[in-house]
């Protein structure tokens, strides 16, 4: 039951996103077409939940003061893993994401569970902490990619949605991303403030 | 002494266990990455001199640098016609955009593709968007597309006098009903919110075509002076 509710935190409770409020630069700038968003969401999942478990694995052996440089080395490890096979599997995916792969290393989700949940907890949990985590933030991005794709490109995982439809460009630009993104966060609060 | 040492021992280790680990994946990735690099070469000169055979690379100096540049020949109504290639690059929106270029010897363009470029997704990076026929419902039904498309904004400009002045213009996605009067009058449409990114490519035409200018002459001079006469 304690290991669920490590998973479901991430999606609602604490969407790192929505509630928490960290990692909005790959926010806005994967999130103009859902294809891009899904990757990302598969790439920084994968990071999330293998840093977790290095991290909550050395946690005993760690001295505090240099723990920052320790989980780094572990996330840029995983995040170039990331970028490599891409770069031989999936090169379109990787051109498509570019810069973000990355900056996936500065991701402040990922350094963020590390340091506050898993170098306290085992890792268990903290596998369900990583997964959890980076589900929240992939469906919010796909969530968000999907306005976008839709009403700001008139397309979508590529595709023409609406024959003929005279697209809202500004949403597939940064503004647009602000824009779509306050109304979420007004639709969650609403949700929540109803529940309560 | 001893809190030194621990720090440094538990630190080194990882990061010696990350490079390890790296170095092994790299290996296993790596002649996989470069044969995509090669493959993408000959893909992009089979794009941009269509039609072309005997395709040589020579070298060229400019401004004390050695730059390839590719030279392919083809039959046109009996006579043979030299077609180049090669690669031009300006700085777009964030970082360069670097693409290879083939014009005919009257310097019209045969085609054109971005190798390399880091535009903003969504907008710049547009430039390599293929738009598929197909609708998000023919889709879903299952219908196949026939073929892989080339992105629209490379394709519009085969065709196109790169002697003379190229006009941007804002006349969103290059379709089929606007490009014949794009091409009369020698006008590129530029991508929606990426007008940099547009320029810079036409921008690295016109100055690769400048600097390339001298090596591109006709296959046969003699022919050429007959029909003068």
């Amino acid at each position: 039951m304690k290991l669920l509710n490590e998973f479901t935190k991430g999606i609602w409770k604490k969407n790192p996103i929505l509630v928490i409020g960290i990692g909005l630069c790959p926010v806005l700038a994967v999130t103009s077409s859902v294809t891009n968003a899904l990757w990302m969401m598969v790439a920084t999942t994968f990071v999330l939940v293998c840093s977790n478990i290095l991290v909550s694995a050395v946690k005993s052996i760690t001295p505090g003061h240099i723990r920052i440089p320790i989980f780094i080395t572990i996330i840029a490890t995983f995040v170039i893993v990331v970028e490599l096979v891409l770069k031989a599997y999936q090169p379109e995916v990787y051109k498509a994401l570019g810069i973000f792969i990355p900056l996936i290393v500065v991701n402040c989700i990922i350094l963020g569970r590390a340091e506050e949940f898993a170098s306290k907890n085992t890792i268990i949990p903290s596998i369900a902490d990583g997964l959890g985590m980076g589900l929240g933030f992939g469906l919010t991005l796909v969530f968000l990619a999907f306005f976008r794709e839709i009403l700001g490109a008139n397309t979508l995982l590529g595709y023409t949605f609406i024959p003929g439809m005279q697209p809202a460009t500004a949403l597939i630009m940064a503004p647009g991303g602000f824009i779509i993104l306050g109304l979420m966060l007004w639709g969650m609060n609403k949700i929540n403030s109803k529940n309560n | 002494m001893k809190n030194l040492l621990k720090p440094t021992i538990v630190l080194g280790t990882i990061a010696l266990i990350s490079g390890i680990t790296l170095a092994a994946l790299n290996t296993i990735t790596s002649s996989r990455i470069e044969a995509l690099s090669r493959d993408k070469e000959q893909r992009a000169l089979a794009q941009v001199l269509p039609g072309y055979t005997n395709i040589v690379e020579k070298e060229k100096s400019i401004n004390g640098k050695a730059a390839s540049y590719w030279v392919g020949e083809k039959q046109i109504d009996g006579k043979k016609q030299f077609g180049y290639a090669f690669i031009a690059s300006k700085s777009g929106y964030s970082g360069d955009v670097v693409s290879m270029i083939g014009v005919s010897e009257k310097l019209i363009i045969e085609g054109i593709f971005i190798l390399q470029q880091t535009e903003t997704p969504g907008l710049g990076s547009r430039a390599e968007e293929v738009i598929s026929d197909l609708n998000f419902w023919d889709f879903l039904a299952g219908k196949k597309e026939a073929e892989k498309k080339r992105p629209w904004f490379q394709r519009q400009f085969t065709g196109l006098n790169s002697a003379a002045e190229m006009k941007i213009v804002k006349k969103g996605n290059w379709t089929e009903s606007n490009k014949d009067e794009l091409l009369k009058n020698n006008e590129i449409t530029a991508i929606t919110g990426a007008t940099i990114t547009t320029s810079a490519v036409k921008r690295s035409i016109e100055a690769a075509v400048n600097d390339f200018k001298d090596i591109i002459k006709p296959a046969d001079d003699g022919v050429d002076n007959e029909t003068i006469k």
